[in-house]
């Protein structure tokens, strides 16, 4: 038995610029919060930009996007939906809605499969993958489908996630996937921790986003996003890994 | 159509066996359709037999099977079929058809209830054989 869907996967893409996958081994470190709002940022700067999350088991990129979920328009695929002018979005949570999706391993690797195969990108400047937490099926998955994916990995400054972050930098040098940067999220002007980090696996330093108390209001609305102090940080953080 | 983007999968995964051999040497290929993901059938078989023409191998003959789906309750053992989930909108169907993982969202073990199950088979697209002519083996 053979599963043709990987033979394809290629061709989907060929038209993507820069695939990154927004990855991070600890949880609420704010990955979909970066990725969100990095593509809103690219978006109203003129970039044509897809939000892939593969979160599938937390899926939440289309809430801070303020995408309702609905069944995709189809032209010999499936069409992301348009989240803003210049944004994309694909996420197994247009086809779950708001139902739990309760997957193990080979089920989470057959649903990327599947959206990596039939979802129809077109041309993009860049595709922002939402990642979930940890080193499990999606990273490895997405390492073995896409050999051009960069990671843009995210931190806060505690030991705690500095800690198991270090790990999956480990991890991704062992898999060859280069690391575009370093970010420290939460930053609260202590992104000492993190700097070093990237330091000390020999990777790049990317920036720091600090906490923004405007953010909670801002989520499900692209044009309050793009005006946050996050939206701000980001934008020096794309322009450090060479997006603006 | 979404029938066309896993049509052109066969095709790519069908080339890439043939890879390095002359495209006579197809002899036939046999594609199994699960039928959680409820493709259609007519609109694949046409897809496929378009894209088929456009290739050198189209001298091959295709074959498509469908295969019924089987799903297994990992709490409580149980084995049942679609037919044995009833209540599925057509939204969940459109759902599962465009990702049959969805439908994890959508059935629960008619036995215990569980959401921890298994597609044993029936998923999706699938290639059961790609026959090579002897003479190029």
């Amino acid at each position: 038995m053979m599963d043709p869907r990987e033979s394809i996967i290629g061709t989907r893409l060929g038209r993507v610029g820069r695939i990154i996958g927004f990855s991070s081994a600890k949880g609420g470190v704010g990955k979909t919060l970066c990725t969100t709002t990095a593509a809103v940022v690219l978006a109203r700067a003129g970039r044509r930009v897809g939000v892939l999350d593969l979160d599938l088991q937390g899926a939440s990129a289309h809430i801070f996007l303020g995408v309702q979920p609905r069944m995709p328009a189809e032209d010999r695929g499936i069409l992301p939906l348009s989240a803003a002018e210049n944004l994309f979005f694909m996420s197994a949570s247009i086809f779950a809605g708001e139902k739990a999706l309760a997957l193990r391993g080979s089920e989470v690797s057959d649903a990327i499969r599947e959206l990596l195969a039939v979802t129809q990108w077109g041309p993009l400047d860049c595709l922002l993958v939402d990642m979930p937490p940890g080193i499990g099926d999606e990273v490895l998955d997405l390492a073995r489908l896409i050999p051009r994916l960069e990671a843009l990995v995210i931190s806060t400054p505690s030991a705690v996630s500095v800690a198991v972050v270090r790990r999956l930098l480990a991890v991704l040098a062992e898999m060859r996937v280069p690391v575009s940067g370093v970010v420290a999220n939460m930053a609260a002007g202590r992104a000492d921790s993190v700097r070093e980090m990237a330091a000390q696996s020999g990777n790049a330093f990317a920036g720091e986003v600090q906490v923004d108390g405007a953010i909670e209001a801002a989520i499900g609305d692209v044009v309050r996003l793009a005006s946050t102090t996050a939206a701000a940080d980001l934008c020096k953080v794309l322009a450090a890994i060479g997006l603006l | 159509m979404h029938e066309w983007a896993l049509a052109e999968a066969v095709i790519a995964a069908t080339s890439s066996v043939l890879a390095g051999r002359d495209p006579s040497c197809l002899k036939s290929v046999s594609v199994l359709i699960g039928e959680l993901q409820a493709i259609d059938r007519g609109i694949f078989d046409f897809a496929l037999s378009s894209l088929w023409e456009e290739k050198p191998f189209r001298s091959a003959s295709f074959t498509l099977r469908t295969e019924p789906a089987e799903l297994s309750c990992r709490a409580c053992g149980c084995g049942w079929g679609l037919e044995q989930s009833p209540g599925l909108t057509s939204a969940n169907r459109e759902a599962i058809h465009f990702l049959p993982e969805a439908a994890h969202a959508f059935i629960r073990c008619p036995s215990c209830g569980s959401p921890d199950y298994q597609v044993v088979r029936g998923r999706g697209v699938s290639i059961e054989n790609i026959g090579i002519l002897q003479s190029c083996l």
